[in-house]
């Protein structure tokens, strides 16, 4: 990085480049941190008021500082970035700030593995390059396979080779000021030679501005990883075997890490210790220690004590790695949502095998629309399961995935109530319509002037927001501490809302949709009795009248309903719930003085009428004095 | 459980057929499910079939028996009774009911039950029920009364309540108008306290017409619908299996969320699970003298003190580049936190931009729920007969609990369908599928291969149609869950040696050698070169020239080494094995051989050095 005294300059209201260039491998860092990657960084500063770095001999590489060697990036490193490095003001020239980190990545990788040399160069290129040695410059790089890519503060078009107009650019783009000095120029020719020398075709690509950067790394990495080979033969039967590589293509990410307690004081985690004890169910919870204890499982309502060495042995035990076929089905009769598990494996043939006559067996059936049924285990220990090998057939590659089907355990078999022959939520035609015109306005999917069809909402190129959610507060927590945690970035809320011109397309069908489909929510009440049950309709006579929701005679017809109802079982028992339910009528009829039980007596005698004569009996062997108060008739009278 | 073989036949030849069981649910809810069995022991129940099918009561014991072990696997907290009513022989709680036999009380089902139910099977078992029981007089009424008592009995909460009359009979008290009127009244007794009343009507000579009697004694169907009643009797194993299966388990919702279209039109709807793993329960531990279950108890306690910890007094941290980062456990909510649950419409696109491998996780499924906001059955209704219309799927964004993050869901229309014996097969409503983020794929380099020719694919496609068949998810049951229970049975039941398990998702070789014929050889012929051997390994690709003594890698690493790893962040760079190697010979315990894990250990383990 530049840290020379050019890259303090900025046109008034512009950030200056020494800012955006930091701001970049603030990112850049973050990243690399929280996805933890392997990959070591070293920062090279130049433009520095000293000089630290092992070229510096006779007055050669001056003003350029080693400021971190090649190791893994930490919070140590951002920390640094944010606080020690500032403008300094000399210059130093690029050039010589390359060759001291291909030099660095020289010595620094002894003996290390590694996939891939990068030199990055943050810089406004304003520094007076010397062009000796360029071209041994590049051959060492070609020679050690370093890439480089430069991150300037105003963009490189590449229809201006050979000394470039800098009043065609437009003076728009931030950080061009006056346009480019003299110095730059220049440089930036050099730059464009060694980018094309590199590669010839796409070489300038590499070449970017500081604000893009900026704007592409404020997402924080997705996760990768390196997808494992899982090596086996496909079998149909006992004699036909193919040979196939599978790849585990999509599977719900976790994140690696859990979160840890640690003492709030502190904040140590050794301070914290768990422990685990047992005890008895009983009123003491007797505890009881873990080696006095055994292994058991539920067999409904029995325990069976089980142990581990009993367990192992009576397992279940099968022959490990496999993925055989069972047969062949319509793909129709496999859906969708009956997949199961949370990953899908892609299978190949394999790379290595030379020998291999032809692609994999996946594009031999895919015409009949079929599908294998097969059973995979992905090795001695783990469960064998049933599942769908789907032929998949690519422009550049043909191979199955394969998918987990569930097992008759897994299926829970719910009926719901049919919506089409129902009348009551039959939708109108105006509805219908509504909706249709809904749908119409929110497609998410168009055709373009060129006739192709763009997708303006790809899921699956959407960092999972909770990752990204995750990593911006623990940054924030780490670098600065004891403060509240931020607001969610916004491009990740407007990542997770409609699109706008969705938004705006759908007003009026939505205006139409409010009008046409009335929607209320239901207040949530406690249940209220509303009528005489049959459980107890004693009880229910009392809690109504108390109520007063209902008129006293509406409710006193429904007990008598219930009373008619009950005697007509002729059963002793119904009879003793109807006197229950007498009497009830009774007390309540003396709390609202209401004398109007002559009602009653009227129906009672109807029951007389039909030949209740056991019920009689009960009602006049006195357990209950019915008609003790200001009512005294003669029940004898009622008798037949 | 049905043969698979059943299954392997051409499917031209293939009849419908409904086999299986239902797992149960992993729902925390409060209160025990409850099931009563009441099943009809008059004479006509013991008649056989024709050509030698079982009788209806034998059907009734095959599917109870069912019910209880599938319980057992996937429920065993809720509670089952079995009753029988029109015995000549009475036994129940205080014997105050005559003719009503309770074979089983309500409780849990466990190894005893599933035997007892085993014996009633069979012309073996047709006897024992002559002997124990008998057929007499039927008074559905006093059964029932009966059943009401087993429930009231019960002093614990229960949360759902249902009732199943299994009967081949229409009119079961005949002529006997008082004994039809108290059955009613006790029917709408029970109803009333929020039993639910099933009828599981069998066949019989004539046929079972429903309104002579039994319309007022089950429970009307959820959607009001005549459906429940136009019920034809069931006459096979199968459709009775399946017909109790839908009704046996009671639909929970795993959440109840609002689907806002936009500002203000929000549709409540209830997501379920209709496809769960099912895997074997985890061990409980027993006291070793009394084999009674102990609870386990878990603290944090501060070391030095020994004082127990409050929640208050703990927080939460994570390592990430050699620094620890401290959050309060409310502030490790609320990171996750995007917005309050819910399904928020995005758009829409054409079914074909689903695409297969975007599979993460189960598929769940959506109803309306119009109890909680009036007219969101008929919205929904009307979405999803357009999107049907229209072939498009609903992309949502979903949040589906408090301080869930947000994932996407496409919401894929599904029509209801029925099968022959009008029983629904497939019920309407959305399957939400979820959709990756662009962390959940990863990148695969697919090989370059040579194009197959023409008449290799042919021969190909002549081997696929050999070996067709219909396949049906419910068709393979799982044999590790399936012998890990039949283990528990043995062990209970004291039995010598567990009963076999068939491991139904094992290739049937010679069936399929069988079927192929010379087909295997010709194919061969045609792809492979001479002598070539797909099992043979393929040659090692890097041989060493020195002997084998030093093909093990060391695996060692001194303590500096170890500690400036540590120091330097490198230490993810080890392997496992090394790790392993180095977790051993320091004697740390780890809690996993997961590479995490063992880096843990290991830091923690040198923390106090550095």
């Amino acid at each position: 990085m530049d840290v020379g005294f050019s890259m303090s300059n900025s046109a008034p209201g512009e950030e200056p480049p020494f800012e955006l260039a930091k701001k970049v491998i603030q990112k850049f860092v973050q990243r690399q941190v929280f996805a933890e990657t392997k990959d070591e960084l070293a920062l090279v500063l130049f433009g520095t008021d000293s000089t630290k770095n092992p070229l510096d001999q006779d007055g050669q590489y001056q003003n350029i500082t080693i400021h971190r060697h090649l190791m893994m990036p930490d919070f140590e490193l951002l920390e640094e970035i944010q606080n020690q490095i500032h403008p300094e003001s000399q210059q130093a020239d690029w050039l010589d700030a390359l060759v001291v980190c291909m030099d660095l990545l020289q010595r620094e990788t002894k003996g290390k593995k590694y996939d891939r040399l990068n030199i990055v160069l943050l810089t406004d290129l304003n520094t007076g390059a010397s062009a000796d040695h360029l071209d041994v410059i590049i051959e060492n790089l070609k020679k050690d396979g370093i890439t480089l890519q430069f991150f300037l503060p105003f963009p490189v078009e590449e229809d201006e080779e050979g000394g470039g107009d800098a009043d065609r650019r437009g003076p728009s783009h931030p950080g061009m000021g006056k346009g480019l000095s003299r110095e730059q120029k220049n440089s930036m020719d050099m730059m464009k030679h060694i980018m094309l020398s590199l590669d010839e075709e796409d070489g300038l690509d590499q070449i970017y501005t500081f604000t893009n950067a900026i704007e592409q790394l404020c997402m924080f990495k997705r996760i990768e990883r390196r997808p494992m080979s899982w090596p086996c033969q496909l079998t149909i039967g006992s004699s036909l075997s193919i040979r196939i590589v599978g790849y585990k293509a999509v599977t719900e990410e976790k994140l690696k890490k859990l979160w840890i307690s640690v003492d709030a004081q502190t904040n140590k985690r050794e301070d914290l210790k768990r422990e685990t004890v047992y005890c008895l169910d009983d009123d003491n919870e007797t505890e009881v220690q873990k080696d006095d204890t055994i292994q058991g499982f539920r067999y409904g309502s029995d325990i069976v004590p089980f142990s581990k060495v009993d367990q192992e042995q009576m397992k279940y035990t099968h022959d490990g790695k496999c993925f055989a076929v069972l047969g062949f089905t319509k793909q129709s009769l496999v859906h969708r949502h009956q997949f199961i598990g949370n990953q899908v494996i892609k299978i190949f043939a394999p790379k290595d095998d030379e020998e291999w006559p032809c692609r994999p067996s996946s594009g031999r059936w895919h015409e009949l629309k079929m599908v294998a049924i097969v059973r995979y285990a992905y090795d001695r220990r783990s469960n064998p399961q049933v599942g769908a090998a789907f032929p998949c057939i690519k422009q550049d590659y043909e191979c199955l995935l394969y998918v987990q089907l569930p097992f008759t355990e897994d299926l829970r078999q719910f009926t719901f109530p049919s919506l089409e022959n129902n009348k009551k939520f039959t939708p109108s035609d105006t509805q219908l319509s509504a909706v249709d015109s809904l749908i119409d306005s929110m497609m998410l999917v168009e055709e373009n002037e060129n006739g192709e069809q763009v997708d303006m909402f790809k899921v699956h190129q959407l960092p999972n927001p909770a990752f990204q959610r995750h990593f911006q507060c623990l940054h924030h927590r780490a670098v600065s501490p004891g403060t509240p945690l931020p607001p969610m970035e916004p491009w990740l809320k407007a990542a997770l809302e409609r699109p706008e011109v969705i938004s705006e397309r759908c007003q009026a069908p939505l205006e139409e949709m409010r009008k046409t489909f009335p929607l209320t929510e239901v207040e949530k009440k406690k249940k209220v009795k509303t009528s005489v049950g049959s459980v107890d309709p004693a009880r229910d006579f009392r809690i109504l009248i108390k109520q007063k929701s209902r008129p006293f005679g509406e409710v006193c017809q429904q007990l008598t309903h219930r009373i008619e109802q009950l005697l007509s079982n002729k059963n002793t028992q119904y009879y003793m719930k109807s006197i229950t339910c007498i009497q009830a009528f009774r007390e309540q009829s003396i709390e609202v003085k209401k004398k109007k039980n002559t009602l009653t007596i009227f129906h009672l005698r109807k029951y007389i009428m039909i030949g209740l004569e056991v019920f009689w009996d009960l009602l006049v062997q006195g357990t209950i004095s019915l008609f003790t108060w200001d009512c005294r008739i003669s029940l004898k009278s009622f008798l037949p | 459980m049905a043969e698979w073989n059943a299954y392997y036949h051409n499917e031209d030849e293939e009849e419908e057929q409904e086999e299986g069981e239902q797992s149960g649910g992993d729902y925390k809810v409060t209160g025990r499910d409850s099931l009563v069995f009441l099943v009809d022991a008059s004479k006509e129940m013991f008649i056989k079939g024709e050509d030698g099918q079982p009788s209806n009561f034998d059907m009734t014991m095959e599917v109870v028996r069912s019910v209880y072990t599938s319980k057992i696997i996937s429920s065993h907290r809720d509670l089952v009774a079995l009753v029988f009513y029109g015995t000549e022989q009475s036994k129940n709680p205080r014997n105050s009911f005559k003719h009503v036999y309770v074979y089983h009380d309500l409780d849990e089902p466990g190894a005893k039950r599933v035997r007892d139910v085993d014996g009633l099977q069979g012309d073996k078992g047709a006897q024992l029920a002559a002997d124990t029981m008998g057929s007499g007089e039927t008074s559905l009424g006093d059964a029932l009364w009966c059943c009401a008592n087993l429930y009231s009995d019960i002093k614990l909460r229960l949360s759902h309540k249902r009732l199943m009359i299994f009967t081949c009979r229409d009119d079961p008290h005949g002529d006997d108008s008082t004994k039809d009127r108290q059955a009613r009244t006790k029917a709408s007794d029970l109803k009333e306290t929020g039993v639910v009343i099933d009828l599981m009507h069998m066949m019989k000579p004539g046929g079972f017409d429903v309104s002579l009697f039994f319309c007022d004694i089950v429970s009307p169907p959820e959607d009001e619908s005549e459906l429940g009643l136009q019920l034809e009797p069931c006459d096979k194993l199968d459709d009775l299996k399946k017909r109790v299966r839908a009704k046996e388990q009671k639909k929970r919702t795993m959440s109840r969320l609002n689907l806002c279209l936009g500002k203000g039109i929000n549709v409540a709807v209830g997501m379920y699970a209709t496809a769960v793993m099912t895997r074997k329960p985890s061990a409980i531990r027993l006291y070793r003298e009394t084999n009674e279950p102990v609870r386990s108890k878990t603290r944090t306690f501060h070391t030095q003190t020994g004082s127990l910890l409050l929640p208050s007094e703990i927080k939460k941290a994570q390592v990430y580049g050699k620094k620890q980062i401290v959050m309060e456990r409310d502030e490790v909510d609320t990171i996750k936190r995007f917005d309050d649950p819910g399904l928020l419409l995005m758009g829409f696109k054409p079914m074909e931009k689903l695409k297969l491998h975007h599979h993460i996780r189960p598929a769940v499924f959506l109803y309306p729920e119009e109890d909680e906001v009036k007219g969101s059955t008929c919205l929904f209704s009307a979405l999803l007969m357009k999107c049907r219309e229209k072939n498009v799927f609903a992309l949502c964004r979903c949040i589906s609990r408090r301080n869930y993050p947000p994932r996407f869901v496409a919401l894929v229309p599904q029509k209801e369908e029925v099968d022959h014996g009008k029983v629904q097969i497939t019920p309407p409503g959305f399957n939400a599928i979820f959709l990756p983020y662009a962390d959940d794929i990863r990148t695969v380099d697919a090989p370059q291969c040579p194009v197959a020719s023409q008449m290799q694919v042919n021969k190909m496609k002549e081997i696929v149609s050999k070996l067709r068949f219909k396949y049906r998810s419910d068709a393979f049951e799982n044999p590790v869950v399936q012998q890990h229970y039949r283990n528990l049975e043995a062990l209970a039941l004291d039995m010598m040696a567990p009963e076999d398990t068939e491991d139904l998702i094992m290739p049937k070789v010679e069936q399929i050698d069988q079927r192929l014929g010379p087909l295997v050889q010709e194919f061969k012929d045609l792809v492979y070169p001479n002598g070539y051997n797909p099992e043979s390994k393929p040659a090692a690709k890097r041989k060493t020239g020195q002997s084998g003594a030093e093909k093990k890698p060391k695996m060692e690493v001194s303590e500096d080494e170890l500690k400036a790893h540590m120091q330097n962040g490198t230490l993810g760079k080890l392997t496992v094995p090394i790790l392993k190697e180095a977790c051993k010979q320091f004697g740390i315990r780890t809690t996993g051989t997961k590479k995490q894990e063992l880096l843990d250990a290991l830091t923690q383990h040198f923390q106090f050095f550095l």
